[in-house]
């Protein structure tokens, strides 16, 4: 496939870029004890992305013989054509590269095929029945777990030849209690970059079984809390979605350029100066994270890119186009999710570096506020860095001790007015952001994380 | 690509299928033709043409069941073979079964010829159109993100159980159905100075070329993000809180919609399980799904699982009248489908929505705001909504103070919570005019006693 890519590329005019895409999905859902989904998806395509008089355009085919792909390049090619007449900033050019060449193999001493169907099975039912008889209040259970495994080629007119796989796992557990009509739920999942042992490095599938469990019962009897603006320790999984999510999409240049708050503060001081937030494509302190990405689907190789060095904003998440627009090196952030996606700026692996605190020390420091862990089911900002999350744990700390749980709590500000607000940042780093998937128009595989972190946020809670 | 009808794939391979040893097999397929531009800051950002057809199979071999589904049309052997193996390495469940389809009725209005010559130019022509009104309206708009796209399908059901033979929509022993539908969105922000308004964003489709109308959707998105611009910090309380139809999406409809699927009351999570013909809400609401609502976006002849779509009430004058099934939920709970098995080829039938809708109140919006004495409007709820729970906190976007009966100011950064259960019953105000957000038909509505924090 890679030399009948280059073969077409090197006859085209103009500029083009060729993605084959194989992909194979599993899936097994247990709910209760009942198979809810058992199931596998086998996608083949290729997607051509050409770019014309200034503008681009793009078309798929599943039909991968020489014909085939050529006509989805005339289809590429003449969607560019007819677009220019009404596009009014054409695109001047695409940054140069260090474009990738030669193989990207999965980096892992246990690939998922090497476990058939029958253990992923026996597992995801074995933690099911374990969720269920967790407690006697738990009247409902789930556990699942699903792959995807891509194999890539990228091949463009102007040098990038590579030839990728991926393979990327999740496990998730689900808990809900109920008592006198009142529900409440309780979760964990994970989601790596590599093989199965690689999934339960962090934690087995019996202890997120039980974790589950234990918070869905806790949170039965949890008080709401008041709303309040108020000091919190964040954990790694809420300090890596308000990277991602609050600041990440803040500066990714295509919404850079749409207006986003970020989109003159290039050397500008927007958060404390025990801030260094970065984007990265291989994984950073902690092996395998979900976003890993060695080559972009622009054929760029990517690196750790820092967006915020010590409080100043440095860098924007750039893509080919977008990078010859402000003049500065690609970042390797364009990313595709299928053969029949265009590639757009997405982030990968977003997080904030260690510091020098112990958690202790930064509770301890704390007279009155929350110890928080976890998002607790949908993250959103928006462009001007407004953002609102549910929180899956929260415990109130009280003159430097952890206290009592409370429930229903959101967490919500100006990303970077909680940025400058942070006083503490931990010497930890956890990656906890790899189930599930990141939504722009197409889903991505990211992964988010870092120390634990002491700010200010404000607490969504009960007004009298 | 092969040159063989939908109709023929899918019966091809339901005959493998079975070969491969399922005693009973569904086979769906969906062949699905797009033209999409892009707009990107305010200008076109990208044309796409794109073509695929993806055939799914649900095996069953005892009551064991697998699924398994490609758009590789050279490896449909193989497609059902993985299926057989999925399903015999899979726990038994007696409750497994398949629908018999019978007399399905053809549904109009859902196919417009036109569409097949519908080219790129004449969909760059529409992206063009939205951008110059959004233009013309405020030079501080930026319309980050827009679309206008065209999709033509058609979709194909086979399964094992004897002949489906009836009714006008079938060739032989399938299902089988065209569909056309023109998609259109906007999402704007306003920048002025520093100043940045909260996005908006509006959506709209039409089945036909005649009916396509950018207009509405590109002038609404556009007052919404300038309406927004110069927010303040706002007031907290705790009171009366009037939701746009994007806001009722975002904090009600995903609650009753999780409520009133059977899967989730056999799952355990929904406390309307055993509430049916009990009042779950305020008596001036009253819910509807129509799987058949002439020009309703969601609307076809049958489910995803070939069981005739029908008009179906959720909640009448706010006493819950039944659960959406699909022939799973329907058998284990002993009742008959009511057609709302829903997904793509690339899934195991789920539970979900046609065209879902709030029927109209009798006030107007200015009636609704006019008896508030402190109250907030709000345009777009961004947060969470916990179906299980009910409860809700998120930040009120494009949100408007109400002092004395008057929109007072916009206000930023407020965040609102409470619980929907509660909200439903506390209901004191449906509006007369309705928005289409996506499927759902919504009035403004009115909760009370929601609790308001300012950021």
């Amino acid at each position: 496939m890679l030399e009948l890519l280059r073969d077409i590329v090197r006859g085209a005019t103009g500029w083009v870029e060729l993605r084959y895409q194989a992909r194979r999905t599993k899936t097994i859902a247990v709910r209760n004890g009942r198979l809810e989904e058992s199931s596998t998806i086998r996608l083949t395509g290729v997607g051509v992305r050409a770019l014309v008089d200034g503008v681009f355009g793009f078309a798929s085919t599943t039909d991968l013989s020489e014909r085939g792909i050529q006509g989805a390049m005339m289809q590429a090619q003449n969607a560019a054509r007819v677009s220019s007449s009404s596009k009014r900033e054409k695109i001047k050019g695409l940054a140069d590269a260090a474009f990738a060449t030669g193989t990207f193999p999965v980096m892992t001493d246990d690939p998922l095929d090497d476990h058939p169907l029958e253990e992923k099975l026996a597992l995801v039912l074995r933690i099911d029945e374990r969720i269920r008889q967790g407690a006697k209040k738990i009247v409902s259970s789930s556990a699942s777990y699903s792959e995807i495994q891509d194999e890539k080629i990228i091949v463009t007119s102007d040098g990038a030849a590579a030839h990728l796989f991926d393979a990327k796992p999740e496990f998730r557990a689900l808990a809900v209690a109920q008592i006198d009509g009142d529900q409440a739920m309780g979760m964990d999942s994970v989601g790596v970059t590599g093989g199965f042992a690689d999934l339960f490095i962090r934690r087995t599938p019996e202890q997120m079984a039980d974790k589950a469990v234990k918070l869905a019962v806790d949170l039965l009897q949890a008080p709401y809390p008041a709303g309040e603006k108020t000091t919190v320790v964040l954990n790694p999984g809420l300090v890596g979605v308000l990277s991602h999510e609050a600041i990440g999409h803040t500066v990714e240049a295509d919404l850079v350029r749409s207006g986003a708050i970020t989109s003159d503060k290039i050397g500008v001081k927007v958060a404390s100066n025990l801030v260094t937030l970065c984007d990265s494509g291989p994984s950073q302190y902690q092996p395998h994270a979900a976003g890993e990405l060695l080559v972009d689907d622009e054929g760029v190789k990517t690196e750790k890119t820092v967006i915020i060095d010590h409080g100043v904003l440095r860098s924007y998440l750039h893509n080919r186009e977008s990078a010859a627009y402000f003049g500065v090196k690609p970042t390797g952030n364009a990313r595709a999710f299928e053969y029949s996606d265009e590639p757009l700026i997405r982030m990968r692996n977003t997080y904030i570096e260690p510091g020098t605190a112990s958690m202790e020390e930064m509770i301890a420091g704390v007279k009155s506020g929350y110890f928080l862990e976890g998002l607790g089911g949908g993250g959103q900002a928006d462009s001007n860095a407004e953002f609102m999350f549910g929180v899956r744990e929260a415990h109130r700390i009280e003159n430097g001790k952890v206290g009592e749980l409370v429930r229903g709590i959101t967490i919500s500000g100006n990303a970077f007015d909680v940025l400058k607000s942070v006083d503490a940042v931990g010497s930890d780093f956890t990656w906890d952001l790899g189930a599930g998937r990141c939504g722009k128009g197409q889903w991505a595989k990211v992964d988010a994380g870092g120390p634990h972190l002491r700010c200010v946020v404000t607490i969504g809670g009960k007004q009298e | 690509m092969t040159d063989k009808k939908l109709v023929e794939l899918c019966q091809e391979t339901l005959e493998s299928t079975q070969q491969h040893g399922a005693n009973e097999a569904e086979v769906y397929g969906e062949s699905v033709r797009t033209i999409t531009v892009m707009i990107e800051k305010s200008d076109l950002q990208i044309s796409r043409a794109q073509q695929e057809t993806t055939i799914g199979v649900r095996a069953l071999v005892g009551k064991r069941i697998g699924f398994s589904s490609t758009n590789d049309l050279s490896a449909l052997d193989e497609t059902s073979r993985d299926a057989v193996i999925l399903s015999k390495a899979s726990p038994a469940d007696e409750k497994n079964i398949l629908p018999t389809v019978a007399d399905i009725r053809y549904v109009d209005g859902i196919y417009d010829p036109k569409a097949e010559s519908f080219t790129i130019e004449q969909a760059i022509e529409y992206a063009v159109q939205i951008l110059d009104l959004a233009r013309g309206i405020d030079r501080r708009l930026i319309l980050g993100d827009g679309m206008f796209s065209v999709e033509i399908s058609e979709r194909a059901l086979v399964n094992s159980h004897g002949d489906i033979s009836h009714g006008d929509v079938s060739h032989g022993s399938v299902l089988h159905e065209k569909g056309s539908l023109f998609n259109y969105f906007a999402l704007a922000t306003a920048r002025d100075g520093d100043k940045v308004s909260n996005m908006d964003y509006q959506f709209d489709a039409s089945h036909t070329v005649a009916g396509i109308d950018i207009e509405p959707i590109t002038r609404r998105t556009c007052e919404n993000a300038l309406g927004s611009l110069g927010a303040e910090k706002g007031e907290s309380f705790n009171g009366t809180v009037l939701l746009s139809p994007n806001a009722v999406q975002g904090i009600l409809a995903g609650l009753i919609l999780f409520q009133t699927n059977a899967k989730n009351v056999l799952r355990g999570m929904s406390r309307w399980g055993t509430q049916i013909g009990e009042p779950v809400a305020a008596p001036i609401l009253s819910i509807v799904d129509d799987g058949r609502l002439p020009a309703g976006l969601a609307t076809a002849s049958f489910d995803r699982e070939g069981v005739a779509h029908r008009r179906f009430d959720l909640i009448q004058e706010g006493s819950l009248i039944a659960l959406m099934h699909n022939s799973y939920s329907a058998n284990a709970m002993g009742k008959e489908s009511t057609g709302h098995a829903s997904g793509s080829a690339r899934s195991i039938p789920g539970i979900g929505p046609t065209n879902f809708e709030i029927l109209a109140g009798e006030a107007t919006k200015d009636e609704l705001i006019g008896d508030i004495k402190q109250g907030l409007l709000l345009t777009r709820f961004s947060g969470r909504a916990d179906p299980i729970s009910g409860d809700f906190s998120g930040v009120a976007k494009g949100a408007y103070l109400i002092k004395n009966g008057k929109l007072d100011r916009p206000v930023t950064g407020t965040l609102v919570s409470g619980n929907a259960f509660q909200a439903l019953k506390d209901l004191s105000g449906v509006s007369q005019k309705r928005e289409r957000v996506f499927n759902f038909t919504l009035p403004y509505l009115r909760l009370e006693k929601i609790s308001v924090t300012a950021g």
